[in-house]
Parts: C-alpha cells; structure tokens; sequence
C-alpha cells in the first residue's frame, strides 16, 4: 500500500485549497494539495466578473466600508449567514485583495478624468479622483449599494488562481493532481486523511495527514442544467457525507444565475448587466423594471433568476430549439468596450453559439450556479463532527451566504476563508500530534478496494452508470430547480430514492484498467444521488421561501420558524438523510428586515399566528 | 438533419498490456451548435465508456481539452463540429506524455515548466497588510493581463516543430511567461537573471520563428510579438555582458 | 521541454546569444552577397561589355580573389551555425516530418524548405564556387560557354529556385525572429516577401536564357 504523509492535506487546488495550503506552508508546515486536474484548471478559474472588497477606490464605490459591505452581504444571504463569519469576512476582504496585488494580480486600476457607464442601458457619467489614481479600481455587481467588485479584465479568478499557484510553485507545495479523495479516514472521532485513486492509473493510495481539509468547490453538476465545470460533481461533500457524522449545511440553498447561455449554460459574467446589459423578452422589450423597479436588472441574483422564470412562465419567453429563453442585450456598450471588458463574453458567443454580441442578442435561461450548501464549519473552519476535518471555499458552508451569495463574495470567500481557516489551521497542528491507527487505515482501505471490486464484477447488478446520472440530474432540475413546490418535491424525493436503489446496482460496462472515465463516475454515483436526496429533502422540509428557496406554496420568508440551518447527515443504512437544524447566527448585529429588493412577505420571528397557506 | 460525422479517434491504453495504439471509428449526428465536448460526450455515454479524454470547464477557459484535431491542435470544447468537415480525426497532443486515448499528462509539464521559469513575483519587499496596495498604472496593469490570459492548454508546445524535435525547448508558453513578469514593475528580477533562464537554446535562441505557436494559441496571445521583443532584449543583453566582461 | 529538475551547468554564459547573433549576421550577409551576385550575373541581360566591366573591377580590386574565399568562409560558417537547428537524426527527422503533414501550417512547411534547400545549397554552391573560383577571370563569354554546355545549365536551373527560396523564406524568418516582422505587420511582409522570391527567380531565368543565346 502506497502511503503518503503530511501535516496538511487539501484536498482541492482550487483558490480556497491553495490559499489554504500557502498558509500553512509559509509557516513551516508540509501541505500537499490534491487535485482531480492540474491545479489551474480548477474551477475558480473559470470566474470572470470579479471579488469584493470594501477599499472604496472607485468614485462609484465612494464612501463604502466593510459596514456597508456587512450589510449587503447579510440582505444578500436573506439572514440566513453567519453573521460573525460574515463581519470577520467584510474586515478581512481589502487585506486579502492586496495580499494578492503583492502577490502579482494586475487589477484593473483607477484612471482618473472623467468616463462614462451604463445603467440599465442609460448612460452615465462619473468623475474618478486624481489623488486616487493607480489604486485597484472595482466595478457594479448586482445585490451591492456600492461598487465593490475587483477585478482583471474578465478574468478575475484567472488571476487569481494563476497567482495563487504561482506562490504555491514558489514555496515549493506539491500538488498531486488526477488525484480523486474517495473517502476519508477517520475512527469516528479523528479524521487521519483520506483513500485517495489515482485517475492516470486507477489505484489507491492512503494519504495520511495531521489535518485534512475538503476545498473540493461546488457540485452544480448534480443538476441537468449548470454553469459549472464538469469536474464538480461533489466529491468533497460525498465524502463528508459518507462518515455519517459530518453534517452537510443547508443543503437546500442552490443558487442559480440569470445568465446561463442556451443550450450549453455557459455562464456569461454578471458584469454584462452590472455594465448596463439589459434582458429583453420575447418582443424585445425590457421587462425587469416593471418587477425590480428600483434595481432593475442589477437586482441580487436569485431574484432576477426567479423574475426570468416567471416571465418565461406569462409566456413571454422566446420559442428556441432547447426550451424557452430570453435575451440578454449588450449592443449598445458598442464594440470597444465588448472587445475590451467584455471580451470573454465576446469569445463565449462567437464560439459556442456562432453569434456577435456587438450587433446580435444572447439567447440566456438561468441555469444552475453556486452551492451555498457545503460541508459544515465552525468559523475558524473546522467541521463539525471530527477532529482534524477542514473545510473552505465552495465546497464549505462556513456560512457566509446564507440562502443567497452576492456576486463577487465567493472568489473573496474562497481567499478570505482560506487564509483564516489556513492560520487556524496552523495552529491546531502547533503541538498537535496524531497516531494514525493501521487497523484503521486498512479497514478503509479495504472497504473501498471491495467496492471497486463489486462494480468491476458486477456483482450487484449491470445499471448503466451514466442513465442514473442523467435521471437524478433531470429530477433536481425539473423539480428541485428555482420555483419549487409541496408536490413536486416530495414527489422528487420519492423518484430520487428510487434512483438511489438503482444505483447501488451499477456494474461497469467497459474495459475498466487504468484511468476508466466509467468507474471514476461509478465510485461516486451513490454519493451523488444522496447529495441530491439531501437537497430534495431538506427543500422539502423547509416550508418558507428564503433567498434562492422559493416554495410556491410558502411565498414568505419565515424568521419565526425558519431563521435556522439545515443540518443534513447520511447514517449508513439509510435511504434518507436525517435533518437537524441550528440557529442561523448566534450573534445578530443585523436583525432580520426587508432585503429592499426581492418580494418580501415576511413572517417576523414575534409574530404569533401562522398563516400557512 | 444534420450531417452524419465519422470520429476517427486515437486508442491506446498503456496499462492495458493488451492494448495496441490504434484508430477506432465513431459516428453520430450532428445537431445545433454542436461542439466536440458534446459530441465525445455522447460518444462515451453512448457508444464506448472506456473512451478517455479531458474536459472541465467546457468553455475555453481552463485549457484542459487540447487535442489534435484534424491535425491541429486546439481546444475540443470551442470547436464547433460545423467548422469541421464529416470526417474529424482526434489525436492526443504530443510531446506530452500519454494518459490515454486523447488524454495526456500536461500538470506535470507545466509544473515543471513554472518551476524553471520561476513563475512568481521575485522581490525582498514585505508585505505591510494595513498599508495602501502599491499604485500601479491601469494601462500598464492591463498589458500584464494581455500575457496573463494563457491557459497552459500546450496548444503552442505541441504545434511547435522545435518542441516536438527537442524535448529540452521551453515552448512558446514559457517565453510569454517570462515575457509577463519582465513587465512587471513588482518583480524585482533583473535582466541577467532572465538571460539566465531563457538566454539559451533551450530558451528563446532555440525558437526557430515556426510560428505555429502564434497561429494555434486558442486564446490569441501575442506570442509572435513577445518572442521578437524576448529575443531582441536577450540579444542585446548579450551583447552588453560580452562587452563588459569579455 | 525535458521534465527534469536538475539544475543545468549554465556556464555556456552568453554563446547561445552570440551564435545566434552570428547566425542571423552570416545569413543576412549572405543575403546581400547574394543581391549583388545577381547584380552582377544580371548585368550581362544589359550586354556582355557590362558583366565584364563589373567583373574586372571586381578582379582589379582584389575583391573577388579576397571576396570569394571569404564568402566561401561565410557559407562554411552559415552551414556550422545553422547546422545546429537541422534535424540529423532519423527520429528527429520523422518526428518533424509527421509533425509538419499532418499540421497544415505554412510558415512550418517553409523551414523545412529552408533546410532541405539548404542542404542542396551546401553541395551545389560549394562545387559551384569552385567551379568559378578556380577559374578566374570572370567573363561573360567563359560563363556562357559554360552554360550552353548543357550540364551546367540544368545545375544552376536547380541551384537557382533552391537559393531564391531559401533567400526569401531567411529573409522573412530573420524579420520574424527578431521582430521586425510582428502580428499586424505580417501578412503583407510575408507577401512581400513572396513576390520578391518570384521576382529574383525570373531575373535568374532571364539571364540563363540570356547566356544560352549569347553568341561566344
Ligand atoms: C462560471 C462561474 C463564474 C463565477 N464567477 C464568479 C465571480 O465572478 N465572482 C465570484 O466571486 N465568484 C464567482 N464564481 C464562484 C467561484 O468561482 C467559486 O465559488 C470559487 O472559485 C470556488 O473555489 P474553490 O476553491 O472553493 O473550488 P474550485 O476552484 O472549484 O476547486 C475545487 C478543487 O477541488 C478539486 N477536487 C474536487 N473534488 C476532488 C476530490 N474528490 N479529490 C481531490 N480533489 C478534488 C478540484 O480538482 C479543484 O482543484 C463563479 C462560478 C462559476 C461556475
Ligand atoms: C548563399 C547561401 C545562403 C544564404 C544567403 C542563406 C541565408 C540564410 C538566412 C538569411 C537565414 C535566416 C537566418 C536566421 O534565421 O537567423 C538562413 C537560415 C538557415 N540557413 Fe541559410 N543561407 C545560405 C546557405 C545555407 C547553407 C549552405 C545551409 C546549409 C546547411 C543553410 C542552412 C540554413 C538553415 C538550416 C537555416 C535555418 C536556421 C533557423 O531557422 O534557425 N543555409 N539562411
Ligand atoms: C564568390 C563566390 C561566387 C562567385 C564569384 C560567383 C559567380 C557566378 C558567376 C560568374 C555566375 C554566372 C554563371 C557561370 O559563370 O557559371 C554565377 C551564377 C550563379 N551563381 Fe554564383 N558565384 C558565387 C557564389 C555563389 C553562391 C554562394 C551561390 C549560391 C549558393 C551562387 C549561385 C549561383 C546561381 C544560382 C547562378 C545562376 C545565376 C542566375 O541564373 O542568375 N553563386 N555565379
Ligand atoms: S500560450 Fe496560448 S497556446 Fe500556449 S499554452 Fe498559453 S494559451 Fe495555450
Ligand atoms: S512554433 Fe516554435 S519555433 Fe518559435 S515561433 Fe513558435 S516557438
Ligand atoms: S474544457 Fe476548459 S478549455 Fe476546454
């Protein structure tokens, strides 16, 4: 048996993993990443539009501060979030920023004069200060009172990864990467690392470490429609899942984005509208002032998704090949500026559907986007449930977001959590000594060999592994997508613990030595589908409309029975997960009000009466 | 209805003892806006589970599905199957070490390739974390993004008759890398010490000009420009040293 | 790239730069040779008095019993350098060869002109400079005898696209290489460049047919 030692292992070279791992490698510790793709390929690098940070550089971002940005974050995540780590998160946001200046970002910077900016297809006019000249610049993002977002271009998380991996190249952390964790290795107390395959080869290797932390991203792709990459598919969350006692956080809080591209969901950046784009429907008519009045398009993103969805639903949506869609119209920013800031868009569109945004419309749907839900932590990172288990970034639920996470604040998280996670994680391994236990380590690994075995074998039956997939995926996004009922839901789960029965009979069809793209989906396919009975049931249970949940049958977001977090965890055995609940934040600097966008039917938490509809 | 497409797709498996390298055929039919993701996707779930390839984000970002495609490199995700006559044959790169079918090992190159270049800041400045960041001009910042955007897809390597011939050529990739941080006001390096990684054949006195590197690059970079201004500035800081010391 | 770490003995210091400096210098002027070696096989297309005139000024001159050998030392140096980047291994040849079939890539076609020209370069120039060389003085009638000969005609029919293209396609490459040449620049050099060769190479037939009808 292979085995490798270190004081930390990452499990993810993401931004959040790396940040991490840089952390703890500056101060003397040996960190090893994992990676399913080399590190920069994660996919942080595929966030275009941009991180917040209060430094209030910009004229139009005068007068921000990490107060201002508190409370957008808090409105943002509709009270759900932590609002200690969020108060943590806004102070510490501008030091990471320029941390990652020093470390080499080229952030778009202030020129000072006078320039012009859309709104809502208007045009504006602003002055930016000569004193402020050169300093990081930042541009309108929806859900912010100020603008707030840094960024490069359109290749914001790009940068930041590339730089990120450039600091880990140069502190020489070793990334080993088409490299999958499938479970961890834990005694039910401790966690001593994980089971690790090797996706060149297909064998196992333990990786033991003093800490072990999961950064494994999100895992959009347990739905049909996503703007994720294909690689998250929630390995992270699976295996936390599967120690029965790690807890998986608001699991029903899925995020989608406005703008996915149809048919293939690439997501064009939020900067499209914090620019001026504007969604038309099917007359070519500007519909979201007539909902959003005040915000308009630049709305936070769960509510310009569900406005989409209603307008498709009165009809007004365009009949297209793949579904009904709308349009996103960024013609009148005009040719220079598409080419210059927005020139990924331009490429998006050019390539990959063959048509020129500077004279033609973008045909969008929301697809998909963020998994605010994540594998449970304190705020200094630490999972519930086993000592010596981290997690950070996406894969996390920290809980920064809440029910909703502002454009611009994951990229910020990722960094922000990473570095305080990776101090606090430094200091549990000052002093901290660990006897990985060989009957456990071998017990693991066994456990995992037979279960490759078995599919290998087919022991268990000969279910095509990718038809299962598909089914779980067209359930979640059918029933468990942006509107979401009683009915449907239930009717989800029910469907959904079916699939699961039939994906404990997968057995490989294909020549399975080596790398074998079918097993790698097969090993995890189960945890896949409890990962999504997780999110069908916790929707279902949650019986309010919060953030990005929004029950059709419980339009009002309920502080009085639901100002709390799901809790979701896996006992082996089950066919269901059990749901516990906490309090959303133990300290409330903010208390619950309106979000001053959105619908709000809200039901106080001192109000006595239900009236359930 | 659209066209029927023929895939003629590179096969080997090199932990399969039994395995020869050899061409396997698919077809299928073409639909709206299809890319080659879709298409091997399907190819996979439908037809051959076995079939090994790379893909992550999808959509042109993360340089993961490089592939040689009808004989030229570029990224799989943002070719439309309509750009393409109806038989497309899929290689995998080469001079990257093979995984298998189309996929191949380009993590351990390019870690190696940064590695060598020193592809980081190099300064003895601290950082004061309360301090304003250090002001920097927009134009300036936004040149530095212009070199930035390469996604170590290996496009330029394998498309480079140098680097198929000689293994040691740093490539395309790792000029430009240099390239960027040379203009770079917060790397503290000095000429010499970029003379010293690509002042040699294995660096910019081994590009021959082939300029595939320039014609594949799937994101457009500016190699062809960067590799005259790297071989002139190298030049020169030759010829300066050999005055001084010589 | 080679994947491994160890560090290499860098002290070749500067030599790469500066071969590469003498490469480009022995091409370029090579180039020029080769501009004015056609000034003056060309100016017998003006008559016979005019070559003989050019030539004997160059004999009167020392140029050419001092020049020739002295070119002749430039080629063998330009062949050393370049030598260098030629493939001479049989894998190494296979592997650029495949390489460039399957990539349908102009400018990668051109090197691989560049240096199968070169090789015949090499062989015919050499015999040719010794040829002429060897048999000095220079006149418009000895070098006409030479060409109605026959042999020497069918030699320089090949010799001539062979030097012409690899003249051009240098010439490009240095303008490449060094920068000159640049993105927004490159299409119209390129054709430039391509008109040039074709331009030279008529001149060259020109004057062959010039010798074949000039009356010894
Ligand atoms: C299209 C798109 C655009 C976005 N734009 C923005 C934006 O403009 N601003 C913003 O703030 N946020 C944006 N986001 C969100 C943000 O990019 C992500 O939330 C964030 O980058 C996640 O970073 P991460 O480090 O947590 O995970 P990732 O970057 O996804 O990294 C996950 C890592 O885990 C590894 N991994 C996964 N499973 C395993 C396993 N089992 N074993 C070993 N390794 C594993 C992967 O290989 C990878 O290295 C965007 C997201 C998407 C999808
Ligand atoms: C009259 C004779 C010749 C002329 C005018 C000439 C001219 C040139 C020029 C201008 C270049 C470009 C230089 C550069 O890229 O740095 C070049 C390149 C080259 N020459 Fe010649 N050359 C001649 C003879 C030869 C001979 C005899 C050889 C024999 C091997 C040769 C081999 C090459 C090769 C291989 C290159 C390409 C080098 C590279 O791409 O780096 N040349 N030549
Ligand atoms: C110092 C050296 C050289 C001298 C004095 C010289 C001289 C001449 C002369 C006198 C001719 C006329 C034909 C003849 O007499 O046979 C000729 C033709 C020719 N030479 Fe040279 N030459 C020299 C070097 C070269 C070199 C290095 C090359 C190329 C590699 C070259 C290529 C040719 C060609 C192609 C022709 C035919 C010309 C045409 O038709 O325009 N010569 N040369
Ligand atoms: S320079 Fe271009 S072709 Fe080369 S690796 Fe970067 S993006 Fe790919
Ligand atoms: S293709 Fe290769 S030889 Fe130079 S110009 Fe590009 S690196
Ligand atoms: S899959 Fe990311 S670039 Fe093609």
């Amino acid at each position: 048996m292979e085995t490798e030692f270190s004081d930390l292992l990452c499990i993810g070279a993401g931004l959040a993993g790396e940040r991490v791992a840089v952390e703890a490698a500056s101060q003397g510790f040996k960190a090893l990443c994992l990676s399913l793709v080399p590190p920069r390929r994660s996919h942080s690098s595929a966030a275009q539009g941009g991180m917040q940070a209060a430094l209030g550089n910009c004229a139009m971002g005068e007068g921000d501060s990490p107060d201002v940005h508190f409370e957008d974050t808090v409105k943002g995540s509709d009270w759900g979030c932590d609002q200690e780590v969020a108060r943590l998160f806004v102070e510490t946001a501008p030091r990471a920023v320029r941390e990652m200046a020093f470390w080499g970002i080229p952030w778009n910077r202030v020129v000072p004069g006078k320039s012009t900016y859309f709104k809502g297809g208007k045009q504006y006019e602003k002055v930016e200060a000569k004193e402020k000249e050169g300093l990081i610049t930042a541009r309108s993002f929806g859900g912010t009172a100020k603008w707030r977002t840094c960024y490069t271009s359109d290749g914001t998380g790009h940068t930041l990864l590339y730089t990120m991996d450039n600091k880990v190249v140069e502190l020489g952390v070793k990334v080993h990467d088409r490299m999958e964790a499938i479970s961890l290795i834990h005694d039910g107390e401790t966690c001593m690392g994980a089971v690790v395959r090797d996706l060149k080869t297909g064998k196992l290797r333990a990786y033991l470490a003093k800490a072990t932390l999961i950064a494994t991203g999100g895992y959009g792709r347990i739905y049909r429609e996503t703007t994720n990459a294909v690689i998250n598919e929630g390995a992270g969350a699976i295996i936390a899942l599967d120690t029965g006692i790690v807890p998986i956080g608001n699991p029903e809080a899925v995020q989608f984005h406005p703008t996915g591209i149809v048919p293939t969901h690439i997501l064009v950046t939020e900067g499209c509208r914090g620019d001026g784009g504007t969604l038309l429907d099917v007359n070519e008519d500007r519909f979201m002032p007539e909902y959003e009045p005040e915000k308009a398009e630049l709305a936070s993103r769960d509510v310009v998704s569900r406005w989409m969805i209603h307008h498709i639903r009165r009809g007004l949506g365009v009949k297209g090949h793949y579904g009904d869609h709308l349009w996103l119209d960024i013609r009148h920013l005009g040719a220079h500026h598409i080419k210059t800031k927005l020139r990924e868009v331009e490429e998006i569109c050019n390539n990959f559907l063959g048509i020129d945004p500077i004279t033609q419309l973008i045909p969008v749907r929301p697809a998909q986007h963020y998994t605010m839900a994540g594998v449970r932590t304190d705020k200094d990172g630490a999972a519930y449930g086993l000592k010596g288990l981290f997690a950070a970034g996406e894969a996390a639920c920290w809980d920064l977001h809440g029910f909703n996470r502002l454009g611009g604040n994951s990229l910020a998280e990722t960094v922000v959590a990473g570095k305080i996670v990776g101090e606090k994680i430094a200091e549990f391994l000052k002093g901290y000594e660990v006897s990985f236990k060989t009957s456990v380590i071998r017990d693991c690994m066994v456990r995992d060999l037979e279960r490759i075995e078995r599919l290998v074998s087919c022991k268990d039956g000969n279910e095509d592994v990718y038809r299962i997939r598909n089914a779980m995926q067209d359930e979640l996004m059918d029933r468990v997508g942006i509107f979401r009922n009683g009915t449907d839901l239930q009717k989800a789960v029910d469907n959904l613990e079916e699939i699961y029965e039939r994906a404990k009979k997968v057995g490989i069809r294909s020549n399975w030595i080596g790398a074998s793209p079918e097993l790698t989906l097969a090993i995890k396919i189960q945890g896949m589908v409890r990962l999504a009975l997780c999110v069908a049931y916790g929707a279902l249970k949650r019986t309010e409309s919060r953030g990005c949940h929004a029950r059709e049958d419980f339009e009002a977001r309920n502080d009085r029975d639901w100002l709390n977090r799901t809790l979701a965890t896996w006992k082996e055995g089950d066919s269901l997960p059990t749901l516990n609940y906490e309090p959303a934040s133990r300290v409330i600097a903010l208390p619950p009000g309106s979000r001053g966008y959105g619908e709000s039917k809200i039901i106080s938490a001192d109000e006595e009466t239900s009236e359930e509809a | 209805m659209g066209r029927n497409l023929k895939f003629n797709i590179f096969r080997y498996n090199p932990l399969d003892s039994r395995s020869v390298p050899h061409t396997d055929s698919f077809s299928l039919e073409e639909t709206d806006s299809m890319t080659l993701f879709i298409a091997l996707t399907r190819i996979r779930e439908e037809q051959d589970p076995s079939l090994q390839f790379d893909f992550c984000c999808r959509a042109g970002i993360c340089g993961s599905c490089a592939m040689v495609i009808n004989g030229r490199p570029g990224l799989a995700c943002k070719t439309l199957t309509r750009e393409l006559p109806d038989e497309i044959t899929l290689m995998p790169l080469p001079v990257f070490k093979l995984i298998g079918d189309l996929s191949v090992d380009t993590g351990t190159w390019f870690r190696a390739m940064n590695e060598k270049v020193g592809s980081w800041i190099h300064t003895d400045k601290t950082l004061d974390p309360d301090a304003h960041e250090e002001r920097m001009d927009n134009a300036l910042a936004e040149e530095i993004y212009e070199l930035e955007r390469c996604v170590e897809c290996g496009c330029c390597v394998a498309s480079c008759g140098t680097a198929n011939m000689r293994e040691d050529f740093v490539g395309a990739v790792a000029l430009n890398r240099i390239a960027r941080f040379m203009l770079d006001p917060r790397d503290q390096r000095k000429e010499r010490e970029y003379f010293e990684v690509i002042g040699t054949d294995e660096g910019i006195f081994g590009c021959m000009g082939l300029l595939a590197c320039e014609d594949v690059c799937p994101k457009e970079l500016p190699l062809q420009d960067q590799l005259g201004i790297l071989r002139r500035k190298m030049g020169w800081s030759a010829v300066k040293h050999l005055f001084r010391f010589g | 790239m080679a994947i491994d770490t160890t560090i290499y003995d860098r002290s070749s210091g500067v030599s790469s730069a500066i071969l590469d400096w003498l490469q480009m210098l022995t091409g370029a002027g090579l180039i020029l040779f080769m501009w004015s070696h056609m000034v003056l096989v060309a100016s017998v297309n003006l008559g016979a008095g005019a070559m003989n005139t050019l030539a004997r000024f160059f004999e009167d001159t020392y140029m050419a019993q001092v020049g020739g050998p002295l070119i002749g030392a430039t080629f063998l140096l330009h062949f050393i350098l370049a030598a260098r980047k030629v493939p001479f291994r049989t894998e190494q040849q296979s592997t650029i060869w495949k390489h460039t079939r399957a990539l349908h890539h102009l400018d990668t076609w051109l090197w691989l002109v560049q240096a199968f020209t070169a090789m015949i370069i090499l062989i015919m120039g050499s015999i040719h400079m010794w040829t002429v060389l060897t048999d000095l003085p220079i006149t418009a009638a000895k070098s006409a005898a030479r060409i109605q000969g026959g042999f020497w005609l069918v030699f320089y029919l090949i010799l001539l696209p062979m030097v012409e293209l690899h003249v051009g396609i240098g010439f490009y490459r240095i303008g490449v290489k060094w920068g000159f040449i640049k993105r927004s620049n490159r299409k119209g050099l390129k054709r430039f460049e391509n008109i040039l060769t074709g331009i030279f190479i008529l001149i060259g037939l020109i004057t062959i047919i010039r010798f074949m009808t000039l009356s010894i």
